[in-house]
């Protein structure tokens, strides 16, 4: 007992500038993770605008360059995209943003009945999109448990915004093809929401049979 | 001096539970638990029930090792490696004649192949799966299968052929049975007739050559293609469709019925890769620049590699000596060891 009440002696003097310390180098040395999110999120704010170009190929072969100045110019879409891998990985939903893939084409003098527009990509993938499905027609759409729901109004978009910041590397950057709809539970098949999209190029029909 | 006693005891206390919250803590990041080594593995699609298994079994053994798996198609797996450029430890692919055709080249970013060798493990065959609800589901047998599935209020489904294996190996299927059976038309009537933009095949001496449409999508409501065979299992559940063609371990693995099939028309035995080969896939377009548009017929074999800039080979190898040893076990939905 004698041994406390000494240390309690000790304890007496010091410990109220031990304790101020202590609170001290908590309050300061504790907030690594919560240091490492404000950063991340900050130079996420840095980046304030989306940057790329893409090649867009007229029917006829002429060839134009488009970057996001070009792009924000055409009317901008915003709306729900939710993808969904061929294994059944689900992606989403995103808040996306963009101009519709058939006013990009609209560029290139439009597309008709019969045309097609091929999609590729920096890292050597390509997909097809025939006219119905460029103007949002002709896509399977799963609710949440992967069943088949009837589709409400779809539109397709060259994304370069994504939940409000513009699309990281991960996401596709600088423009990823995304089916947007107004309804957050509404799935689509992921394949053509080509990733790093680089070239758009509109084939025609009789042009299709020449090739 | 009791209030003070006992002030001096509560401080002491406040003392001590501050040392502990700040040892204890403050320290996340090395304090956790000891890491684990993370096992990053590229699984076909058609492989994802054995993985679900694969995982929790391995992990359980191994408490060090965290194993996480990504399914993609073959094509894409070993994409993820060569074009995305992300590093795995282990690929394990539905067709492993893709591994020597995509992934033992340069890769210019290390100077070395991105794979210099590959192990093949197991097989499996295409079979015709259904329900109890499909159209005429107690008359189809192995005889009549093609003229069940070319009747014209029966609905087929299959996979992509853009996308999945499964997928060019149904368009296979159809043409082998139409040499097998002597029927020049099956694979119109069951499929070609009912595509946009249908299909042709062009004859090269006994080399027939199903050329495919840049949009391999259905005309009418006879065919369901979808992009991957996920998604036709949920339909033939639903009553979306009668018949998917299927991998055999798939239909086992969900409990549907199946039709199996002759192993000439199957795609399910190396012997008869010299009937096999007698037809070719050529689709629309090049999906990825990486690989050609041109799929020859051959017996579906499985394979794993090892990629030369996996971070963790020698686990990897561990594993894959693992994984075979459990296919050895030939379980009911599985792909059966070779």
């Amino acid at each position: 007992m004698a041994g406390m009440f000494n240390l309690r002696n000790i304890l007496k003097g010091v410990l109220p500038l031990l304790l101020v310390a202590l609170f001290l180098v908590f309050s300061a040395g504790c907030t690594g993770s919560a240091e490492s999110d404000q950063n991340i999120a900050g130079s996420q704010a840095a980046v304030e605008e989306p940057s790329g170009e893409i090649t867009l190929v007229y029917n006829n072969g002429t060839e134009r360059t488009l970057n996001y100045e070009d792009l924000s110019r055409l009317p901008q879409k915003t709306g729900w995209g939710y993808a969904v891998s061929t294994v059944g990985i689900k992606y989403g939903p995103y808040k996306c943003t963009g101009p519709l893939l058939s006013d990009i084409a609209g560029i290139a003098g439009g597309m008709e009945d019969g045309d097609m527009m091929w999609v590729s990509a920096d890292d050597g993938y390509m997909w097809v999109f025939d006219y119905e499905q460029v103007n949002g027609g002709g896509y399977i759409t799963l609710d949440e448990n992967l069943q088949e729901t009837k589709s409400p109004e779809l539109e397709v978009i060259l994304m370069h915004t994504i939940d409000g910041h513009p699309l990281e590397y991960n996401d596709g950057a600088p423009y990823r093809v995304a089916i947007i709809s107004d309804r957050k539970d509404i799935i689509t098949e992921g394949s053509c929401w080509v990733k790093w999209t680089s070239k758009i190029e509109i084939r025609g029909e009789a042009d299709e049979k020449g090739r | 001096m009791k209030r003070a006693d006992n002030l001096n005891l509560l401080i002491f206390a406040l003392f001590f539970t501050g040392i502990l919250i700040f040892s204890s803590g403050c320290t996340s990041d090395s304090d956790t638990p000891e890491e684990k080594t993370v096992l990053k593995i590229l699984p076909a699609g058609s492989l994802m029930l054995p993985f679900e298994y694969l995982e929790e079994d391995y992990e359980s053994k191994n408490p060090g090792i965290d194993v996480q798996y990504e399914g993609h198609g073959s094509i894409q797996c070993i994409r993820q490696v060569t074009d995305l450029n992300r590093n795995f430890d282990l690929v394990v692919v539905a067709d492993s004649s893709l591994i020597p055709d995509m992934m033992m080249r340069n890769n210019p970013e290390t100077g070395e192949n991105y794979s210099d060798d590959y192990t093949e493990f197991a097989t499996n065959e295409i079979v015709i799966a259904y329900t109890d609800e499909s159209l005429y589901s107690d008359e189809i047998n192995q005889e009549n299968w093609y003229e069940i599935l070319k009747r014209p209020d029966v609905t087929v489904g299959f996979s992509n052929p853009m996308l999945d294996a499964a997928g060019y190996r149904t368009f296979m299927l159809f043409q082998l049975s139409g040499q097998y059976y002597g029927d020049d038309n099956l694979i119109y009537e069951i499929a070609g007739d009912h595509m946009k933009g249908g299909i042709t095949i062009e004859k090269t001496g006994k080399t027939e050559r199903i050329m495919l449409p840049e949009l391999v999508q259905p005309s009418d409501e006879k065919l369901k293609i979808r992009d991957g065979s996920i998604f036709l299992l949920y339909l033939l559940e639903g009553g979306g469709v009668d018949y998917a063609i299927e991998y055999k371990s798939v239909a086992e693995g969900h409990d549907l019925n199946y039709i199996r099939l002759p192993e000439e028309i199957n795609l399910g035995n190396s012997s008869m890769n010299s009937i096999y080969d007698n037809v070719s896939v050529n689709l629309g377009f090049e999906r990825f620049s990486s690989i050609g548009s041109e799929r020859i017929g051959r017996s579906t074999i499985y394979g794993w590699t090892v990629p030369n800039n996996a971070d963790n080979p020698d686990e990897a190898e561990k594993f894959a000596e693992y994984m075979e040893t459990e296919f050895r076990e030939n379980r009911y939905g599985w792909p059966p060891a070779l």
